[in-house]
């Protein structure tokens, strides 16, 4: 990619990386999500399968969660936070060889995930299967980020730390934490290792990780993309920068204890949960100060909205946060937890977050970022943005729809007794009752899946029409 | 009242312009329009869970709740369209100012009752109750009942379409978050008192 895009190279910043991770995310967003859509089938007709262990449910299932979390996700986050930094400490990257080292090491977690998941070789630790040597290796990954991304604060030529910085500051250590901490085992052999924590305080730090793996991972890190690219694409200062730095600590604050809510009903002690959960509902809170703070950023720009899909996805991508946000806390309610979990219905709401905000948020952020990065003016076409918007709209609506009615339905169902105290249905008649649902969610992930092949045909030809391009129309500085 | 029924169903666009040149008087009638339809879905259901019944999976046995149990969630049901409808129609009063529009109470009501219509008219699968087909139709009225929204929104509240967007989304947030707190209410209502009683 190099010789080809030299023309390109800023005087200042550093693009290639960004380049790179932008790229790379829309290619893993492919291979995630179609790894998803193969298992969502797999559950709708079980055939699929194969018969084989190396793509049955159990295996292929953590491959698309680490592919969508880390490969997708985590290549928007550090494209977006790489970009973000620079522009608005206005200087450079501190390093770009260990810039250079984040992405060839990043892809290579990726790769080594994506063979030793269906082999089978797991951790067992839900968004934390990977082993021992491969855990080192984000480790050392991570450590460089965190020295690139504040090395990078620290020479700034602006006084001022822009907010997108706070929460990309904020997610990059926080996951450091939170990924040593969980990941400390003692390895028996190159694939195998035991966690050093035992029984109910392995359950605890692993859903204290987990949790803490969408708040900093999912949210933070995603909140700082909000808070460059929606005032960017509007055209617009931020609504209010004082509520920004409040739920800015508020999220930072109250995120690390909501943990406790996956573990509602178990040997956990009682209080922890109970603590759990009431700091899952006043999460409520710092969640939605963000959503205010985007959407009222964005309703001043609604002019815009016939010309710009790019907004489109901004807006319906905040929809989405402040709907989850808010599904999450009344989840966490022990009474309501005792009917959700282990239904559907926390599928859906993963993917509310999942689909709705995250993949949502990075697919603005990548079509604002493309052609600033290829030297173009806008995407190669307005027209497939828009048809990928709706894409991504009905396909996200039709998944959580039908992930609620399954839900609610198993909950309802497996909880229902005749007058005699026997059980109205058996578990199996719920597997059965579900089959409509899953043909539904296959559909909707189908129509999410097949948005992002238009992405990536309209990221192709962007990038391609540039080798037509004399190298003059380099560099457009929409700082 | 029939006619915006059926007009909605038929020409929304021009049924949708005749209620926004509708005076203020003949608004506040149709603040009546949710408290009727709303029936529809509540008896069907009522009769569909207690007399009709269904069942789960190949030649299962037929369930249904006893009528007493049945009676009881079909009023709370029907109770909670109406609070719904006042909710989503009170927020879209509540939003209108900050997208340009003018506004009362009464108004939102009757955007959101009407824009629901599809919802209630489905509701009268509940005498049936076959749960693929349910659900089909289901996500029939819901994308119907979106779809009104988008367009009626713009019309009826006389601002340009792009604005329309945001308030209708905005409008669509609230909903869903008013989705999830039903959601929620019926599962705790469930460990309160009002979980269903099966007939053996």
């Amino acid at each position: 990619m190099s010789e080809l895009n030299a023309a390109l190279e800023h005087p200042t910043y550093n693009y290639k990386v960004v380049r790179q991770f932008a790229i790379m995310t829309v290619v893993w967003g492919i291979v995630g999500m179609l790894v998803g859509v193969l298992i969502a089938a797999q559950l709708a007709w079980p055939a699929l399968n194969f018969d084989l262990p190396w793509t049955s449910f159990g295996r292929l299932r953590p491959l698309h969660t680490n592919a969508v979390i880390f490969a997708f996700g985590g290549c928007a986050l550090f494209a977006t936070s790489y970009y973000v930094v620079q522009r608005t400490c206005q200087t450079g990257l501190v390093s770009d060889k260990l810039a250079a080292f984040t992405f060839w090491g990043w892809q290579l977690v990726i790769v080594a995930a994506a063979i030793t998941l269906p082999l089978g070789l797991t951790t067992s630790k839900e968004y934390a299967e990977l082993e021992w040597p491969i855990d080192i290796l984000i480790a050392v990954v991570w450590v460089s980020y965190a020295i690139v991304f504040f090395g990078t604060i620290m020479k700034r030529k602006a006084d001022h730390i822009y907010v997108a910085n706070w929460f990309f500051g904020a997610f990059i250590i926080a996951v450091a934490v939170l990924h040593i901490i969980n990941s400390l085992a003692i390895p028996v052999g190159p694939t195998k290792s035991y966690s050093i924590y035992a029984g109910t305080v392995d359950a605890m730090v692993q859903w204290w990780y987990g949790h803490n793996a969408v708040g900093f991972f999912l949210t933070a890190g995603f909140l700082g993309m909000m808070y460059y690219f929606v005032p960017k694409q509007a055209e617009r200062p931020v609504y209010s920068y004082r509520l920004s730095i409040v739920h800015f600590w508020a999220l930072v604050a109250v995120y690390i204890w909501a943990g406790p809510h996956h573990l509602h009903y178990t040997a956990l002690p009682d209080w922890a949960q109970s603590l759990g959960m009431v700091m899952s509902i006043i999460l409520l809170a710092p969640s939605w100060g963000g959503m205010i703070n985007g959407m009222m950023t964005l309703s001043g720009a609604w002019d815009k909205l016939r010309t710009d899909p790019i907004l489109r996805f901004l807006v319906v991508s905040l929809s989405f946060y402040g709907m989850s946000t808010f599904e999450g806390p009344m989840m966490s309610i022990k009474t309501v937890n005792a009917l959700s979990h282990y239904t559907d219905w926390t599928i859906g709401h993963v993917h509310s977050g999942a689909l709705g905000w995250v993949a949502m948020i990075s697919i603005g952020c990548i079509y604002h970022l493309i052609p600033i990065l290829f030297g173009k003016e806008r995407m190669y076409s307005t027209d497939l943005i828009n048809v990928h918007f709706w894409m991504s709209t009905i396909g996200t609506v039709l998944y959580i729809v039908s992930m609620w009615v399954n839900g609610i339905l198993q909950g309802l169902m497996w909880r229902a007794y005749n007058q005699d105290g026997t059980l109205t249905y058996s578990f199996v008649e719920s597997v059965s009752a579900s089959y409509p649902g899953y043909v539904v969610r296959v559909l909707g992930g189908g129509i999410f899946f097949a948005g992002m092949l238009v992405m990536a045909y309209n990221v192709y030809m962007t990038t391609r029409k540039d080798e037509a391009l004399a190298p003059a129309a380099a560099a457009p500085n929409a700082a | 009242m029939i006619q915006h029924t059926f007009g909605l169903l038929t020409r929304p666009s021009s049924q949708w312009q005749t209620i926004a040149d509708l005076p203020e008087k003949s608004l506040n009638t149709l603040a009546i329009y949710p408290v009727v339809l709303a029936i529809l879905p509540a008896v069907a259901w009522f009769y569909g869970t207690s007399r009709v019944g269904w069942s789960v999976g190949d030649g299962g046995d037929v369930i249904k709740l006893t009528v007493e149990s049945a009676r009881l969630i079909s009023i709370l049901f029907y109770a909670a369209m109406l609070g719904c409808v006042a909710v989503i129609g009170y927020f879209i009063h509540w939003m209108a100012h900050t997208y340009g529009a003018a506004s009362s109470i009464t108004k939102g009501i009757v955007i959101t009752s009407l824009a629901a219509t599809p919802l209630f008219l489905s509701g009268a699968v509940g005498f049936y109750p076959l749960l693929w087909l349910d659900m089909l139709i289901g996500v029939a009225a819901v994308s119907w009942a979106v779809y009104l929204l988008y367009l009626g929104i713009p019309i009826v509240m006389g601002i340009p379409q792009e604005r329309g967007f945001l308030f209708s989304s905005a409008v669509m947030a609230i909903a869903l978050v008013i989705l999830i707190c039903l959601m929620v209410g019926s599962v705790i209502l469930w460990d309160f008192g009002a979980a269903p009683a099966f007939t053996d």
